[in-house]
């Protein structure tokens, strides 16, 4: 089925089919333009649509059928000729004086701004349309204007301002000097009535106040900005989302090399450090995978969300992600249930104490025993052979003892005055275990060494647990006893170690030679130094 | 090309000398003279008639009147001015001069 339309040519009416109508218009605006060239187009043209529709006529009667047919359309031009064809002979005529000189355009050029070509607001482009100049030089011309001076940029935004935007087809045709011509028209035919309304608008416009004009400038300017800002800020949020991919896989990268540590793929010895001997060891495998993949699996996450930030792609389906999601549900409630575990362990204490008796001087020297004691596993983890260090002491020389591997501190001493006036020692061991029992063995198992040389008290830094015990927050409590009267000499080092008492509020005149000086008195330790 | 080209200029002379002469006989519309002419086997479309008529017409040699017709738009019969029979006379003279030119042309042979 088509659709028909009835036609008014010649005098008469004719139905003739959509795509027949499409063709006739454009074979007949030809025409029309081809004799417009020259004064008589009216008459001949009419000529032809009589003749046309003639020819229509006798058609619709011989074939017996209502209505014009594509086919028909064309056998009627094709008789006509097509304008090609029409042999005019206007140029040696004397009587065409009426045929316009020349190739005046039919419509004159109009500056316009050009969006549709713009950088910025089309001012450039524009120009170079009218005065048929290169955009790009004028655009170089204007940027150097705005840098030498700084006048060019007011000079464009007042074009922005003042020079309307082309928006209608016809009127970026005239920008650009396009005749109107057979091409545009067969596009459109109805568009020629419209761009007569729009020259009717545009001088309209004309005449718009200022201000108004202002306004949409604000508007347009606002427009160029935010495209800006977005394109701009688009791209920077790119590099940011590069960056955290990059991070994370690092990361990522880092977790992995953590975890095949632990789990021995090479002897690192992270057994030995401090978080790792809280763990037994049956379930200290399962438990550092549980725990990388709740750590591991958010940093994947990242990385693919920055991945389609970065690059506009989605890397990871719906599946996918999911099944992301419930591994690292897995790993996040196996992780508790083994932290759940572990601190079970610790649930129960145990202590017991042995005292040492002390030889009585008037004097103490009390110093902190900073050598390294090496067990013999440490020994060859170190490849330290001990005929290389006889007579020598190895000494821990870092001045705190955080590093982030090491236990916590485990060594606290307390000086107090002796009921008895005798000096004495007492060395409280605990530690934590999942029963008594347990806990007191754990106590047992803790080694740390004291000693009397003379009047030298010399304190370990530290305890020592024997090789692959766990962790159980062992410690050690030491309380010094001395009588009243006595006089100490204390390292400066002891101080991270003593409770209840904090050597720097001693005075200055109490320091001599990195030892502090003190006194046992009915209160308690003071700082004093005698001679 | 060439061919093309001189032939063009040719027909275009001889066109409109034909079509006063097909007029001549007796008044006759576009469609006609275009039948005559093809018969004649002078081949031209439509189109290039109508300018040609019309300008004809405008110079003062052609005059028309309007005839309705039942079948359709009503028609332009073409009839000549005594100015265009007058004109019509004087390319008659015109060819037979062109056609003894080239009669002599062809016939004579050159001289050695």
């Amino acid at each position: 089925m088509k659709k028909t339309l009835n036609i008014n040519i010649g005098n008469s009416i004719i139905h003739i089919e959509e795509d027949a109508y499409e063709l006739l218009t454009g074979y007949l605006i030809e025409v029309k333009q081809h004799f417009g060239k020259s004064a008589d187009d009216f008459e001949i043209v009419s000529d032809i649509e009589n003749r046309i529709a003639e020819m229509f006529l006798e058609i619709l009667q011989s074939q017996q059928k209502p209505v014009i047919e594509l086919e028909d359309v064309q056998v009627v031009t094709g008789l006509m000729g097509s304008v090609k064809d029409f042999e005019n002979e206007p140029e040696e005529e004397p009587l065409a004086d009426t045929v316009n000189p020349g190739a005046a355009p039919f419509i004159e050029k109009k500056l316009y701004r050009d969006t549709d070509e713009a950088m910025v607001a089309g001012v450039c482009a524009g120009l170079s349309h009218y005065l048929k100049i290169d955009v790009s030089v004028l655009r170089v011309l204007s940027v150097l204007a705005v840098f030498i001076g700084g006048s060019g940029l007011l000079a464009y935004l007042i074009l922005w301002i003042t020079i309307p935007k082309a928006r209608s087809r016809s009127e970026k045709m005239a920008m650009k000097g396009e005749a109107i011509n057979l091409q545009g028209f067969k596009r459109n035919f109805e568009e020629e009535l419209s761009m007569f309304k729009n020259n009717m608008q545009q001088a309209g416009d004309r005449f718009e106040p200022i201000v108004k004009r202002s306004g949409s400038f604000i508007t347009e300017f606002g427009e160029v900005l935010g495209s800006f800002l977005q394109g701009a800020g688009k791209t920077i949020f790119r590099i940011i989302a590069i960056i955290i991919m990059i991070c994370a896989s690092m990361m990522f990268l880092a977790a992995f090399i953590s975890m095949a540590a632990i789990f021995g793929l090479w002897d690192s010895g992270t057994q030995d450090l401090f978080p790792f001997t809280i763990i037994n060891e049956n379930y200290l495998n399962t438990f550092v995978f549980a725990a990388f993949v709740t750590i591991v699996v958010p940093i994947l996450a990242l990385i693919l969300f920055s991945v389609r930030v970065a690059f506009n792609s989605k890397p990871a389906g719906k599946t996918f992600s999911y099944g992301l999601l419930l591994i690292w549900l897995a790993g996040l409630s196996v992780s508790i249930f083994f932290i759940a575990k572990i601190t079970y362990e610790f649930k129960e204490e145990a202590e017991f104490t042995q005292s040492v008796q002390l030889k009585p001087f008037t004097e103490y020297k009390i110093e902190v025993d900073r050598s390294r004691f090496f067990s013999k596993e440490d020994s060859l983890r170190y490849q330290l052979n001990a005929a290389d260090y006889t007579g020598k002491v190895i000494v821990h020389d870092s001045d705190h003892d955080d590093h982030p591997f090491a236990p916590p501190r485990s060594v606290s001493l307390r000086i107090e005055k002796s009921e008895d006036n005798t000096p004495s020692l007492t060395e409280s061991y605990r530690s934590q275990g999942v029963n008594f029992e347990g806990a007191l063995n754990h106590a047992k198992n803790i080694q740390y060494d004291f000693k009397q040389t003379d009047s030298v008290l010399t304190f370990g830094s530290a305890i020592h647990l024997k090789k692959n015990a766990k962790w159980r927050d062992q410690r050690v409590e030491l309380l010094l006893k001395l009588p009243v009267g006595a006089k100490v000499k204390i390292d400066r080092e002891l101080n991270r170690y003593l409770q209840g008492f904090n050597l720097w509020n001693c005075s200055e005149e109490n320091y001599k030679e990195d030892m502090y000086y003190g006194i046992m008195t009915a209160e308690g330790l003071q700082c004093r130094f005698e001679e | 090309m060439i061919a093309e080209n001189t032939q063009t200029q040719m027909r275009k002379g001889i066109l409109e000398y034909c079509v006063l002469l097909i007029i001549s006989r007796g008044e006759i519309y576009a469609s006609d003279i275009i039948a005559e002419l093809k018969s004649a086997k002078l081949l031209v479309v439509e189109g290039t008639l109508y300018p040609l008529l019309t300008r004809l017409k405008n110079n003062g040699l052609l005059n028309y009147n309007w005839v309705e017709s039942t079948s359709g738009p009503p028609r332009k019969y073409y009839t000549l001015t005594p100015e265009g029979t007058s004109i019509l006379v004087q390319l008659d003279g015109t060819w037979q001069e062109l056609s003894f030119a080239i009669n002599q042309s062809k016939n004579q042979t050159n001289q050695p």
